[in-house]
């Protein structure tokens, strides 16, 4: 188990310096001064000269890509070319944002999604079953960032039961706040887990032990959750996995849409303004999340089925 | 876990609760604060020394101030109409050169920093000359010393009739606490930094916003409004669902044709607050481009611009240019008073004509690059409309704003809109825009003159220079007018219509002053909640 972990801790190390070599390019190929962008257009030769070599923006290429590399290295990501603040403590004022959307919008979509796939699955081409597979349709069918502004014009702007952007402050005034944001991103993962819950779950029900089970005099309710169930879930648990990804990715336009802080907001921000140490460290989280939750669905995937064996 | 009737019930009765608790929440908002929603991520700094983003400048004005500054909602159009802050008078020598304050006793710096004194004033002068992003500015004051505690004599390198303009009322000589700055560090002072104003900082929050409330030891009249927040919403929608909500009370409007009628239909109750001029939308004309570089394409050119019709279509926000300045500030032109040759009335038929005559009988096209910000692309399109009648096929690029400047800056545009903010001294837009010195460079490292005015054709360097050294108000006005003329002679740079700086604001909210002119950012210390 541990030599498994390693070679894929060893395969998660290149991914991300490509990544992080990528975005270092990119945003030197993308057209924009960030000297400019944070002095703005009136300023002066001279400030904007002093400005590039404070911030290193003067030294060539190369260079500026290795201190880039050794700051990741040593957990120093830099400063903020606009604000001066270390993108450290930048990403760590936003990234509990990102978590709690992200796991709420999880929780809501598990809570609704696997239920409704249960329910169809044992309603087989009965209303019930034509009405989850409707939702899935509605659910993949309409965009993260279109919903999020329907709900946010029903809820908030025309009945008033929501605040219209931000946070909250105390527990309660932040479930409030991330209540449709949440409801947002799950509403497209309980289509998605409704969807892979029932064909997972239809097709383990006819499987010859759950016959065996029946036949044998089992109640149908423990048929369904201890033998249908819980054999229906390997499936479900990588979809969860593909689930969390792209809630998380998902994040960037609800942030946005909600005017809710986190990781994605402040990626936007920073790519308008060219600020380059904040997208680098803001892209360096995402893709760390990424490499974080795959290595983790592998480790799952392994502990929840025994057939799954490392060579 | 298993989800049953009961279960579910439970669940929607808790929802229920919830939205209930939420409901109350966001209407229970306190009455006694001012929420003004901005248009940017976040702030980046409270420093007024330090400032680089516009929006931060509305918390700076609540909580610093100046020596002297013009009357609320208002620029200042003479020296004579600035009025006492924290000086309570002044003296310019003959040759304006020496500048003497006389401070207000017993005003106190916020959190117990103590009473100003003149050695704040000169550790304020001084530190905006050695750091900070007025250093141009302050490169003309050559040293400040203290005369006493209650006087201050600012010597200047070369006279400066407008100084109380250019430079006392800046936002690089808002008055700081040494003291502060000594206790709380220079890199914790960016953020974190001691003022005179009428409000206080309680918190700076670079995601949300800055928050401030009531200084009660202030020497002058105190605030109305117990507390202020400015709160940042970059995306124009959630900002203005924000003021239509009730969520917050003034928001920044977007300036774009048809965005205040929009907001009205709304609710038509909505107060819409802006200063004039705002910005002033320019066009420059590479000199170094063919056919641009023949002065009757460039004369064609201005017959081809309806100038009027721009700023009608951005009412009520837009204005008319008739040169680079306003017709009401300080050296304005009228059309009246013009000399024929250069008042270009729009006439695409005379615009044809001298583009047959400069060679160009079936017209000419080029590509101009344009920001996709609202401001930029809808003012470029309707020019770009009114071009082609007169012959021009003006191929715009519409990209990001960002890189649009950028490209700007590297001498890549042909036909450059620019929008700036000025106040009314006019030598600051040539200075930035028509200055030989501050010709763009292709490698990025000049400066605004994206024309290539005073390097291609000769310019206005010599008539600047004299501006600036003037030593009377009425010799400096007299020699911007003379770069006015010269300018609308040569076209290297086209006026082309203002745009008013604008906040839409909830009419429960009284500013106490009408807002006329000014900067970005008003005060709010005599508005009121109803």
């Amino acid at each position: 188990m541990a030599r498994y972990l390693l070679l894929r801790l060893g395969d998660a190390i290149p991914t991300l310096f490509l990544v992080l070599t990528l975005v270092f390019v990119a945003m030197r190929i993308l057209p924009g001064d960030p000297a400019l962008a944070a002095l703005g257009d009136a300023a002066l030769p001279e400030q904007l000269a002093e400005f590039r070599e404070r911030m290193g923006l003067n030294v060539p290429l190369w260079q500026q890509y290795f201190n880039f590399l050794g700051g990741v290295l040593t957990l120093d990501l830099g400063r903020s070319l606009l604000s001066n603040t270390p993108v450290l403590t930048l990403i760590a004022q936003n990234l509990p944002y990102t978590i709690e959307l992200t796991m709420a919008a999880m929780l809501m979509g598990i809570v609704a999604g696997i239920p409704l796939g249960v329910v169809a699955a044992t309603n087989r081409n009965k209303t019930p079953d034509t009405g989850v597979r409707l939702f899935s349709l509605i659910g993949y069918a309409i965009p993260d960032f279109f919903l999020g502004a329907l709900l946010l014009i029903t809820f908030s702007l025309n009945m008033g039961w929501f605040p219209i952007n931000g946070a909250g402050t105390d527990f309660v005034s932040r479930v409030h706040h991330i209540f449709l944001p949440a409801l947002t991103l799950a509403f497209v993962k309980a289509a998605f887990l409704g969807r892979l819950t029932r064909t997972s779950l239809l097709e383990v029900l006819g499987k010859d032990y759950v016959r065996t089970a029946r036949a044998k005099g089992a109640k149908e309710n423990r048929v369904i959750y201890q033998h249908g169930l819980r054999n229906a879930m390997l499936p479900v648990s990588t979809g969860l996995g593909l689930s969390l990804l792209s809630t998380l990715s998902g994040s960037v336009a609800v942030e946005l849409v909600f005017n809710r802080p986190g990781i994605g907001r402040l990626l936007i921000d920073a790519i308008a303004e060219r600020d380059y140490a904040v997208i680098q460290g803001g892209v360096l989280v995402f893709a760390g999340f990424v490499v974080l939750i795959n290595l983790l669905m592998d480790l799952v995937y392994v502990v929840i089925d025994p057939r799954v064996r490392v060579k | 876990m298993t989800l049953n009737r009961r279960n579910f019930l439970e669940l929607t009765a808790a929802t229920t609760a919830l939205s209930a608790i939420g409901v109350s929440t966001a209407h229970a908002q306190s009455d006694d604060t001012i929420r003004i929603a901005l248009a940017a991520g976040g702030p980046r700094h409270s420093d007024p020394n330090l400032t680089t983003q516009g929006p931060d400048n509305w918390a700076t004005e609540q909580i610093y101030e100046q020596l002297a500054r013009p009357d609320d909602g208002r620029f200042a159009l003479a020296p004579e109409e600035y009025l006492p802050v924290l000086a309570t008078e002044w003296s310019m020598s003959d040759d304006a050169k020496t500048w003497t304050f006389k401070l207000r006793e017993g005003v106190q710096f916020h959190r117990g920093y103590g009473e100003m004194t003149s050695d704040d004033v000169v550790f304020t002068y001084l530190k905006a000359k050695e750091v900070g992003t007025g250093r141009v500015i302050m490169a003309n004051v050559a040293d400040v010393v203290a005369n006493g505690p209650y006087e201050v004599v600012v010597t200047l390198n070369a006279p400066d009739v407008n100084f109380l303009g250019t430079t006392v009322f800046s936002l690089n000589t808002n008055i700081v606490s040494k003291k502060a700055y000594e206790e709380i560090g220079a890199e914790a002072f960016a953020t974190d930094a001691v003022g005179t104003g009428p409000y206080e900082l309680v918190r700076f929050d670079s995601e949300s916003g800055t928050y401030l409330k009531r200084f009660e030891d202030y020497w002058g009249e105190k605030a109305k409004v117990g507390n202020i927040e400015c709160l940042y919403i970059a995306d124009t929608t959630a900002r203005t669902l924000a003021l239509i909500s009730g969520q917050v009370d003034m928001i920044e409007a977007v300036r774009a044709p048809g965005w205040i009628d929009s907001i009205r239909q709304r609710d038509p109750n909505m107060q819409v607050d802006m200063t004039v001029p705002g910005s002033f939308n320019t066009l420059h004309v590479n000199l170094n481009r063919a056919p641009f570089d023949n002065l009757q394409v460039r004369q064609a050119l201005m017959h081809a611009i309806d100038r009027a019709a721009v700023s009608q279509a951005l009412a009520p926000m837009g204005g008319l240019l008739v040169g680079l300045q306003p017709d009401f500030f300080p050296p304005g032109l009228k059309t009246e008073g013009l000399p024929e040759e250069l008042r270009y009335p729009y006439n695409p038929e005379r615009a044809r004509e001298l583009l047959a005559e400069a060679g160009f009988p079936d017209g000419v096209s080029f590509d101009a690059l344009c920001s996709q910000r609202e401001d930029y692309s809808s003012t470029m399109l309707i020019v770009q409309e009114q071009l082609r009648l007169a012959g021009f096929n003006m191929n715009l690029i519409i990209g990001d704003h960002t890189a649009y400047h950028a490209d700007n800056r590297s001498d890549k545009n042909t036909l450059a809109m620019h929008a700036s903010s000025y106040p009314p001294i006019p030598t600051q837009i040539y200075i930035q825009q028509l200055y030989s010195k501050a010709e763009v460079k292709a490698d990025g490292s000049g400066g605004g003159n994206y024309s290539h005015y005073g390097v291609t054709i000769p310019g206005v360097d010599d008539l600047i220079e004299q501006a600036l050294s003037a030593a009377d108000y009425d010799t400096y006005l007299e020699l911007c007018r003379e770069v006015e003329l010269q300018v609308l002679r040569d076209l290297p740079l086209i006026g082309l219509s203002t745009l008013s700086y604008t906040i839409v604001r909830n009419p429960r909210i009284e500013l106490g002053y009408p807002v006329e002119s000014g900067y970005a950012r008003w005060r709010l210390h005599r508005a009121t909640k109803a």
